[in-house]
């Protein structure tokens, strides 16, 4: 009985660290149509400052804030300068924002190295529950993300800034002539998936050691995650798709090896999403 | 799109381009008289990343497909080549390989392309799925070292060209090894031409423009899309193979994100409308990043990635985009 609660376990834990990753690309992709191939580089980025405030002595915690402000920055100066030019462009913002990744991944390299770094786990312990010894760490993080999903959700269904962000998406005319300031809510969209991204490339820097390209893997990931849970359905969607990739990831490592599983996984995504383009849940496309 | 822009001068574009391509296949076919022995050893293989970027720019500035693939085709071919050439063959093993390599490309590329073209997913789902080939390649590559030999790659033979007991010709020099690949080169060229001036490009121009439009004539867009996506991965495959065996030498890197990103940059910089222009970016950009790589490896990349924005941002259809732009404003003025 142990190990497939083990598996379980596992599969949870790695599902939810996906989806946190994912989340940022969900918002910025699944609400103003923007294909933010920088998505990587903003995890990645978020990495680096959550290692570089705990090398200069600030808590976890504190070092985690300060990543994902500082990305959310990064995210701001980015769309006032470029990206709020090209939003009516899909192809040249994907174009775009795939240069603000080589661009932002060549800083990083330039102001930190190249070389691994690593980020102290802030809670090295296990939790023991039922036979098994949980990371608590990891624990910690799938926890955050379910509360994190659950705030995004509020703010979307429950608070009038979500309504104007769902009026948008449903009506962009419309809003605007009701007198929505679009180009304020597209910022305000895309700052908050920037600093998702931030956040995430912070709480995930423990689990790993960081090169300036952690972000890439994720990148492509992230995208089959917001592809097989529909786009516009960034809570349930995002926990579908991270589900079917980072599951099916784990359950193949299990009978061969990881870059095997990865390639199964990622042929598996590209034939599910040929079958059901609109993704898993069917939402109807922006 | 961007590209609409060329549409109207369709007759003098293509005159000018010819021209200078044949203009600059007089020059590269002179310059092993007077360039050093180690440009003639390099040079070819910033040809054959030329090809590489031509191969993308049938794709990208015809069909207005982007594909961050292109790499994987790349390494398929060079990998290909390398593979076959181990083995203890019958015939020419070059010939094989050569063959294999295309072959295997094109009915992949057809496979896959078809698979996606005809459920009609979107130019967005298909830039990801082909960022996924090139992460796929570059694991199988790092993977399976069995074949591969895993991060380390493996050293490839030169072929020999022959005839029954005719002619045989070794490339082990450079000077044969460099007009060979100029050959390959400009033969792509007119190929590519050829394929851009028929009715089969029309049509691909028609599909970028406006692809209901197409289906509404009667058009199977999948159709055409899919044999441009195999054209393109077999190019892409020639030139690998080749540069595989002339470089001596095939490792994963070949197939992964960065060398793909890099194509991309190449065309996008020198402008995606044009297979000219497309070649002489994979050669212009690719030697003068080997150079500057050395001189400033830190901010060359930063300075690749930063015109690659502002290509984006100021001039679309790249530097040749930007000289079309300046004639025909020339050409205005003095009429």
């Amino acid at each position: 009985m142990t190990p497939v609660l083990g598996v379980l376990v596992d599969l949870t834990l790695i599902t939810l660290v996906l989806a946190l990753a994912a989340t940022g690309l969900a918002v910025i992709f699944g609400l103003i149509g923007v294909i933010n191939m920088g998505h990587g580089a903003f995890l990645t980025l978020g990495a680096y400052l959550t290692w570089a405030a705990t090398s200069a002595g600030l808590a976890f915690p504190v070092a985690v804030i300060a990543a994902a402000l500082g990305v959310a920055l990064v995210g701001l100066l980015l769309e006032h300068i470029l990206i709020r030019h090209f939003y009516d462009e899909p192809s040249e913002t994907l174009l775009l924002t795939w240069g603000i990744f080589l661009v932002v991944t060549e800083l990083i390299k330039i102001i930190f190295g190249a070389d691994f770094r690593n980020v102290t786990n802030p809670l090295p312990g296990t939790l023991a529950v039922a036979g098994l010894d949980i990371p608590a760490y990891r624990f910690t993080v799938a926890v955050f993300t379910l509360i994190l999903l659950g705030g995004l959700g509020f703010v979307l269904f429950r608070t009038s800034f979500g309504l104007r962000i769902r009026g948008l998406i449903q009506q962009k005319e419309s809003a605007a002539l009701l007198g929505l300031n679009v180009g304020l809510l597209y910022k305000q969209i895309f700052v908050l998936g920037a600093a998702l991204a931030g956040l995430a490339g912070a709480l995930i820097s423990p689990m790993l050691s960081i090169d300036p390209y952690i972000g890439n893997v994720f990148l492509v990931r992230s995208f089959f995650v917001v592809t097989l849970g529909g786009l516009g359905q960034i809570l349930g969607g995002t926990l579908i798709g991270s589900f079917v990739i980072g599951g099916s990831e784990t359950l193949f490592a299990l009978v061969t090896d990881q870059v095997f599983a990865q390639t199964v996984v990622f042929a598996l995504a590209i034939v599910l999403l040929r079958f059901r383009p609109t993704g898993l849940l069917g939402s109807k496309a922006r | 799109m961007s590209v609409a822009l060329y549409t109207n001068r369709h007759g003098r574009r293509i005159s000018t381009d010819d021209a200078g391509a044949a203009v600059l296949a007089v020059a590269l076919a002179l310059l092993p008289t007077v360039l050093p022995g180690y440009a003639v050893y390099v040079l070819p293989q910033y040809m054959l990343f030329g090809v590489l970027a031509m191969s993308l720019s049938l794709l990208w500035g015809r069909v207005g497909i982007l594909s961050f693939g292109q790499a994987a085709f790349f390494a398929l071919g060079g990998y290909v080549m390398g593979i076959i050439m181990k083995g203890a063959w019958p015939i020419n093993p070059g010939y094989v390989g050569l063959v294999s390599a295309v072959v295997l490309a094109a009915v992949l590329a057809a496979v896959v392309g078809w698979f996606l073209f005809s459920a009609g997913v979107t130019d967005a789902y298909f830039v990801i799925v082909t960022l996924a080939f090139s992460i796929i390649a570059e694991q199988i590559a790092v993977g399976e070292s069995q074949w591969t030999g895993g991060w380390n790659g493996f050293f490839v033979t030169r072929m020999r060209l022959t005839v029954g007991s005719l002619l045989d010709i070794s490339f082990d020099d450079d000077v044969p090894a460099y007009y060979a690949v100029l050959l390959i080169t400009g033969l792509t060229y007119v190929l590519l031409r050829t394929i851009v001036r028929s009715r089969f490009g029309k049509i691909l121009v028609g599909i970028r423009e406006n692809e209901p439009r197409m289906i509404s004539l009667g058009v199977n867009t999948a159709l055409y899309k899919t044999a441009a996506f195999a054209v393109s991965g077999a190019v892409a495959a020639l030139a690998g193979a080749i540069y595989g065996m002339h470089s001596g030498f095939v490792s994963p890197s070949l197939g992964g994100v960065l060398f793909s990103t890099e194509v991309v940059v190449w065309v996008a910089v020198a402008g995606r409308g044009s297979q000219l222009a497309a070649l002489i970016g994979g050669v212009v950009i690719s030697s003068l990043s080997n150079f500057l790589s050395s001189v400033t490896p830190q901010y060359w990349q930063l300075c690749i990635g930063l015109v690659f924005i502002g290509s984006i941002v100021s001039f679309r259809g790249g530097v040749a985009g930007a000289i079309d732009h300046l004639l025909r404003r020339g050409g205005r003025e003095r009429s």
